[in-house]
């Protein structure tokens, strides 16, 4: 379970406040969904989760434990990222699956190891690419492996950043696909979304940021329009049908 | 280790460690005293009647050979490393500014120092005597870990940044080619071309004591970043992820660019410039076997001392007697090479 308690964040001794007060919560297993504008906070946030930023004040629990006194090690065996930029080296895909074992396996990969990335790559349905390059693969297929290296780290947590920005409605849909079957293995999924519609598909809790604090945290059924103008200032309606939930923009006023 | 195209890699690794061997073994019977291969061999095993023979081939050529094999090793690596921590293709051995400040060493050395505007009698007689033969190798090497050392530090301030350390690079080595402008503006004729023939590369300047010394410094280095293969093929995937899957990228970085540093430092204090080497080979290898680092490192290295003991066997056959300069013709050599695979469409997987 991660618990974010107080946490606030500035870029340099004197630079304004990135993130107020954050406090949130998602259970095993949950996926959350973080919306917010751009400069709201959301990669900031991100990185202070993956200890990549000290925080001014405040906790970030990961099963009780405090991230920041883990070691660069534990953290990569209990948080994986994946970034909104994926890059990969010209590597096998094999090979860049099991770079997300470097934490574990420190300076060879054992037999476990290349075990492991077999077993991931055969629930990611990934083996018959197993050995080709990973650059010559298209953008939806390379999320795919930056998933399933994320999932050879073992984590507890997972963090995507903007995870569908350049997917096609094909490669999203499978996108949601794979992030719900991690979190049926138990895994807390966090996910920063810009598309709102797919945010409501994908999401079972969300957390609105604005201007670095959280004006909206709870279940996607009590997320209102109102809320989303609060975040966004720009005015939708949500229509519920059939058990969907809908989001029809508006005008920005 | 299941690896895609891993035992075509190993085996390639394998041909080319040969091809680096029987190079080194056949560089020992190319010069320019005219010794057939049947007295080279004799001398080679010692069994040579004239003395000379056995001089010139253990105390000449076998010097130069190993200066070939360490210093193409390590510029090679120097430039692979570099060019992974920095995430730029054209980073090279001396991106922190280590040559051009090796050179101004060298030239303050040699034209100050030595028999310079700052002269005060022979001592340029005494420089090309030998008698201090390592007075400009020394101040060269000085002056390219200060370049380092200045550079890595005004970057502590910005975490290593690539682009920083690039432009930082950049601007410290212009400093340092603008101070060997001006000291060869004060220099006098006999001193400046002193100076310009220190910059040439030339292994004939190699002994087994500066071999020990590139030894001491290429072969753990090479063995700290093939040890850390892992570590740079995770960097390949940008600073964030990498640090996600638990590598510490700062410290990796200005340790690595601190080692390659030290690396050209003593090739370069010792051998002069041996430029094109670190961009060259890295590129070759990265695009014939991958960016793999467990197999682009032992290739690298030894692609580079390849191409060195190749460079040096041909200055050495086409000087007429005296050596061409090796970075030239390493260039030269290399070059068109280069050009070819670069433009060819083949990837490495």
């Amino acid at each position: 379970m991660l618990r974010i308690e107080n946490l606030s964040f500035r870029y340099g001794r004197h630079g304004p406040l990135a993130l107020r007060g954050v406090s949130l919560e998602l259970a095993d297993g949950e996926i959350g969904v973080l919306l917010g504008k751009n400069g709201s906070g959301k990669t900031t946030l991100f990185k202070n989760i993956l200890g990549l930023c000290t925080p001014l004040c405040g906790a970030i629990l990961l099963d009780g434990a405090d991230v920041a006194r883990m070691s660069r090690q534990e953290r990569a065996a209990r948080i994986a990222y994946v970034p909104q930029d994926i890059r990969f080296g010209a590597l096998s895909v094999f090979d860049s699956v099991l770079m997300g074992r470097v934490a574990r396996f420190g300076l060879r990969a054992g037999p476990e190891d290349c075990a492991a990335v077999e077993r991931i790559l055969a629930q990611m349905r990934l083996e018959s690419v197993a050995r080709q390059n990973v650059q010559r693969l298209s953008g939806g297929e390379r999320q795919k492996v930056a998933i399933a290296r994320a999932l050879a780290q073992e984590p507890r947590l997972m963090v995507l950043d903007e995870p569908t920005g350049n997917l096609d409605i094909a490669n999203q849909q499978l996108f949601c696909r794979q992030v719900r079957a991690l979190a049926a293995r138990g895994i807390a999924v966090l996910v920063s979304l810009h598309d709102l519609n797919q945010a409501l598909r994908l999401g079972e809790r969300f957390f609105c940021l604005k201007d670095g604090a959280i004006r909206y945290g709870g279940p996607k059924e009590q997320l209102d329009a109102d809320a989303i103008f609060d975040v966004f200032g720009a005015r939708v309606r949500i229509i519920r049908h059939e058990g969907e939930t809908i989001i029809l923009g508006g005008e920005t006023p | 280790m299941r690896t895609a195209d891993g035992p075509k890699k190993t085996a390639a690794i394998a041909a080319l460690a040969m091809c680096v061997a029987a190079a080194a073994f056949l560089c020992l019977f190319v010069g320019a005293s005219g010794m057939s291969p049947g007295e080279c061999l004799a001398a080679l095993a010692r069994t040579s009647e004239r003395a000379s023979d056995v001089r010139i081939v253990w105390n000449i050529r076998m010097p130069r050979v190993l200066a070939a094999l360490l210093a193409g090793a390590g510029l090679s690596l120097s430039g692979l490393i570099m060019q992974t921590v920095l995430g730029n293709a054209m980073a090279s051995p001396s991106t922190l500014g280590v040559s051009n400040a090796a050179v101004f060493g060298a030239n303050l050395s040699i034209l100050a120092f030595v028999g310079g505007f700052v002269s005060t009698g022979n001592n340029l007689q005494n420089y090309a005597a030998g008698i201090n033969p390592y007075a400009a190798s020394l101040t060269a090497f000085a002056f390219s870990m200060l370049s380092a050392l200045l550079v890595l530090g005004l970057c502590t301030r910005r975490a290593f940044s690539p682009g920083v350390v690039v432009l930082a690079g950049v601007a410290m080595g212009s400093v340092w080619t603008a101070g060997t402008t001006l000291l060869q503006f004060y220099a006098t004729d006999v001193g400046l071309s002193a100076a310009v023939i220190w910059n040439f590369g030339d292994l004939g300047r190699a002994t087994y004591r500066t071999d020990a010394i590139m030894a001491a410094v290429v072969l753990p280095s090479a063995a700290f970043f093939c040890l850390m293969a892992w570590r740079f093929n995770a960097l390949l995937s940008g600073d964030a992820a990498a640090r996600s899957m638990g590598v510490d990228v700062g410290g990796l970085r200005f340790l690595s660019l601190l080692i390659c540093s030290l690396i050209t430092a003593v090739c370069v204090s010792f051998l002069g410039i041996i430029g094109f080497v670190g961009i060259i080979c890295p590129h070759v290898t990265k695009k014939l076997l991958g960016q793999d680092h467990r197999f682009a490192t032992p290739a690298s290295a030894l692609s580079g001392s390849l191409l060195l003991l190749l460079a040096d066997t041909l200055s050495r056959s086409m000087g007429g007697g005296s050596a061409l300069p090796v970075g030239a013709v390493t260039t030269l050599l290399g070059a068109p090479f280069f050009a070819a695979i670069v433009l060819s469409r083949r990837e490495a997987g």
